[in-house]
């Protein structure tokens, strides 16, 4: 390789790193615009808890999306690493009452720190018998560890707390930046700050040997051992890393709930890591964010419009698997490449074509799964995105399966053009 | 040009304005399980209230104003119902009200608290109908929670003193789910049962894991093999109903006294098998003898399909009316002041709202299902009739709670 070639790679290099620094900038960005446009209080309360989840959904796609390693236990390290914290938090209640020890000198913001060590710790401990295998093997070793340890929670109440759980106060100790934490609002900075901290370290953690050699093992293990180096421990080195800024999420999460039960570590929540991370993509590493941002505000805020919104977030999550295995990520990448590539206008009629068709089968299933809804559930009349449908009356069914045959018929006359242009 | 424009916004905004004072509405959010496999506990809750509302309403509402009830569903979780907490106060609800699940309304006691001592001034008010864990009203009590439930010990009290005054009962085999709940229900069985009855025998005392055990036969040929004449049982869901059900299959002939006997779905599941098998410790009983009582049971299960379970609802709402007439306020500051120490008489006589721990005082019913009943519970023919009546008096338990009342 001669001397001018080696300084163009450096110049490229430079550039590509000026260039990597944009989605940082932006992302800083909206993290400080989005208090100023989203004021009130229950706003801010989802805000945070999309950012805990943000952190939750990317650490377990460093065992997924990177290493290859479907777990089913995850919610083990958020839950540990949340119950490390609150007890470090009640610690810091104590001792400063006392006004000395070591604790006394702790600020709260730093706990999801103490849950990142306790989430680390617990795969440190747990992990190494486990990262022998990938695949199967390992999502029923998870499996059995999530319920091994949800179950403990619920015998040993001097640590877990009971059903009840273990609760704390958040505003005691020192105070850091004369943040309060008073308010949702004071607690947003809080979780803003360790989002963006944790995002980049876990972003950085793809660009390090370590985060390589995880894609590796995720993509041939046989061939990473012939060239020296060991599949197990590379999956228990991600296992450890994954498992820390699992429990740093759940250090945010002891803040900003101020408790923390046992049934955090369970299936369920274990489950919520996985359908955030699938449906943003796991192949993307932004993609996690984006599952998060929609499975949270899906969460939270679909049961208020609709009895089935369970279904709803079944049916997301199984069409992104069936049709769109890339998720949501995936499909802004593929938008991105077009672009760049400078074929975005030729591709771009196909995709507008198939959208529409997947809102219009989408509105068409809306409208059978709330006519159904409504005839075994008593309401009068059905209510879809503003228009009324009689409950039971042939109308609602007759649009809801217009809207579906019209989706389908619109699928099937725009897929030329987006063969065409492949 | 835009002069219009603004003289119709102005309009409007005066016409909602006014709409608002005409017609004030006070609301209270329901946060319990309203969608998915635990809707079954929260949805009954829901139409319980909402119909109920209708009737305060109808009755002059809460000192004049109109009561609105609003469901936010939880999913049983504790981190998203303080999201829900959140979405309610946001909409200026400031009483809230859940029951199902002990975690969420540890969660909801504490975060209401340090919500209070943060916003004073914007107050709100957790009326719990069905979180039975002692502690609340306890060494955890709090001035802005007022439990219109008798806990699980006061169940357990008046279920003992029931026992103990029942002479054919010598043996008794304890059986709970493996956490903390179950394990408070054995050992306060196991204390009351020996300080009351020092010759009854406990035969056994058996944890099984919490909704994992599809088939109970082990279990209950343990529990025959024991020669117990009654067993005891915090179970609740499907844990129940697969007990008993177990039990009837295997012919195991003592009864079982249980907290959770008669929650919905129960009597449809069990059908023939729970007959004279399974006793409910409650504040009510299916087949009420008041005949307006009777009436609304009637017109509850055929305006929504869902049983007239939750007495304490009703007790919950007509509380709360008496306590707005008797402030003049629907302020939950004042609320919480006049429902302190407050009286009223229900259906099933008089209760309380213990001023010194916000545990309300009430006589309690153990009732055991039975067959051909004139009302029958979930459309079938069963119900649950009346065995014993409890005294208020010998339902009640001291508390440890040292009240911190704002001042």
């Amino acid at each position: 390789m001669s001397d001018d070639m080696t300084a163009t790679m450096i110049r490229s290099n430079q550039r590509f790193a000026l260039r990597g620094l944009v989605p940082w900038l932006v992302f800083a960005a909206v993290l400080l615009i989005l208090p100023f446009i989203f004021t009130d209080g229950f706003s801010f309360t989802l805000m945070n808890a999309i950012g805990i989840n943000i952190v939750f959904a990317l650490s377990y796609n460093m065992l997924l999306g990177q290493g290859g390693m479907l777990s089913f236990g995850h919610a083990v390290f958020f839950g540990l690493g949340s119950y490390a914290a609150m007890h470090a938090m009640i610690a810091i209640d104590d001792a400063s009452y006392a006004g000395e020890g070591f604790w006394a000198h702790v600020p709260v913001v730093a706990m999801p720190l103490i849950g990142m060590i306790g989430g680390g710790l617990v795969a440190l401990v747990l992990g190494w018998p486990f990262c022998r295998r990938a695949g199967t093997a390992f999502a029923m070793i998870t499996l059995g560890l999530g319920e091994m340890i949800a179950a403990a929670g619920q015998m040993f109440p001097s640590v877990f707390g009971g059903e009840a759980g273990i609760y704390g106060n958040r505003m005691v100790g020192p105070q850091w930046f004369g943040l309060e934490l008073a308010q949702a609002a004071d607690v947003y900075w809080f979780i803003a700050f360790w989002t963006f901290a944790g995002v980049l370290a876990m972003w950085a953690f793809t660009r390090t040997p370590l985060g390589r050699l995880s894609n590796a093992v995720r993509d041939n293990a046989d061939r990473l051992q012939f060239i020296g180096y060991q599949p197990r421990n590379i999956r228990f080195l991600v296992f450890i890393a994954s498992g820390s800024f699992g429990g740093l999420a759940g250090g945010m999460a002891a803040v900003n709930y101020e408790i923390i039960t046992p049934e955090s570590l369970g299936l369920i929540p274990s489950g919520l890591a996985l359908l955030m991370a699938a449906v943003g993509g796991l192949g993307v590493f932004y993609g996690p964010i984006v599952g998060a941002v929609l499975v949270t505000l899906m969460n939270s805020l679909l049961s208020d419009y609709s009895d089935a919104s369970i279904l709803y977030v079944g049916l997301i999550f199984l069409s992104i698997v069936m049709f769109a295995p890339r998720g949501l990520g995936g499909g802004i990448e593929h938008v991105r490449t077009a672009y760049r590539e400078g074929i975005l206008a030729r591709r771009l009629p196909g995709w507008i074509g198939g959208a529409a068709a997947v809102l219009l089968i989408a509105l068409g299933l809306i409208i059978v799964i709330e006519m159904m809804f409504a005839g075994h559930g008593g309401g009068d009349t059905v209510n879809v995105f503003g228009i009324q449908f009689q409950a039971g009356g042939a109308t609602g069914w007759l649009a809801g399966v217009v809207a579906l045959v019209v989706g389908v018929l619109v699928m099937r006359a725009t897929r030329k053009n987006r063969e065409v242009n492949a | 040009m835009l002069k219009p424009v603004r003289t119709l916004v102005t309009a409007s905004l005066l016409l909602a304005g006014s709409a608002v004072s005409a017609a004030e509405t006070v609301k209270l959010a329901l946060i319990d399980p309203l969608t998915g496999p635990m809707a079954a506990a929260g949805q009954p809750a829901f139409e319980h209230l909402k119909l109920e509302a209708e009737r305060i309403n109808a009755n002059g509402g809460l000192n004049g104003a109109k009561l609105e009830i609003v469901g936010l569903d939880n999913k049983v979780n504790p981190q998203e119902s303080l999201v829900q907490l959140q979405k309610a106060i946001n909409d200026g609800v400031q009483l809230v009200t859940q029951g199902n699940g002990s975690s969420v309304a540890s969660a909801l006691i504490t975060s209401v608290e340090k919500h209070n001592r943060r916003n004073p001034g914007k107050e709100v008010l957790y009326l719990n109908y069905a979180a039975v864990d002692p502690a609340f009203t306890n060494e955890r009590c709090s001035y802005w929670h007022f439990r219109f439930d008798a806990n699980a010990d006061m169940k357990m009290n008046a279920l003992t003193n029931y026992i103990a005054n029942n002479e054919d009962i010598h043996k008794v085999y304890l059986i709970n789910q493996d956490y903390s709940f179950g394990h408070a229900v054995s050992k306060s069985a196991q204390e009351m049962l020996k300080q009351k009855r020092p010759d009854i025998e406990i035969v056994g005392n058996d944890f099984h894991p919490l909704a994992k055990v599809k088939d109970f036969t082990p279990y209950v040929s343990k529990i025959q093999a024991s020669g117990a004449d009654a067993v005891i049982s915090g179970n609740w869901g499907q844990d129940i109903t697969l007990l008993v059900k177990a039990a009837a299959e295997f012919g195991l002939k003592a009864p079982f006294y249980t907290y959770y006997g008669a929650s919905s779905g129960v009597v449809t599941q069990l059908g023939d098998k729970g007959v004279d098998r399974i006793y409910q410790i409650n504040e009510y009983y299916g087949d009420f003898e008041d005949p307006e009582m009777a009436k609304r049971q009637v017109e509850m299960y055929e305006k929504t399909n869902w049983d007239f379970y939750y007495l304490r609802l009703s007790t919950m709402l007509d509380m709360l009316k008496a306590a707005a007439d008797k402030a003049g306020s629907t302020d939950p500051k004042d609320l919480a002041k006049a429902l302190e120490g407050l009286s009223i008489e229900t259906p099933t006589g008089e209760v309380t709202m213990r001023a010194e721990d916000h545990q309300i005082q009430l006589p309690m019913f153990i009732s055991v299902m039975k067959d051909g009943m004139k009302y029958g519970a979930e459309g079938t023919d069963y119900n649950f009739h009346k065995v014993a009546e409890i005294a208020r008096d010998d339902v009640t338990l001291p508390t440890t709670c040292r009240m911190r009342r704002p001042n």
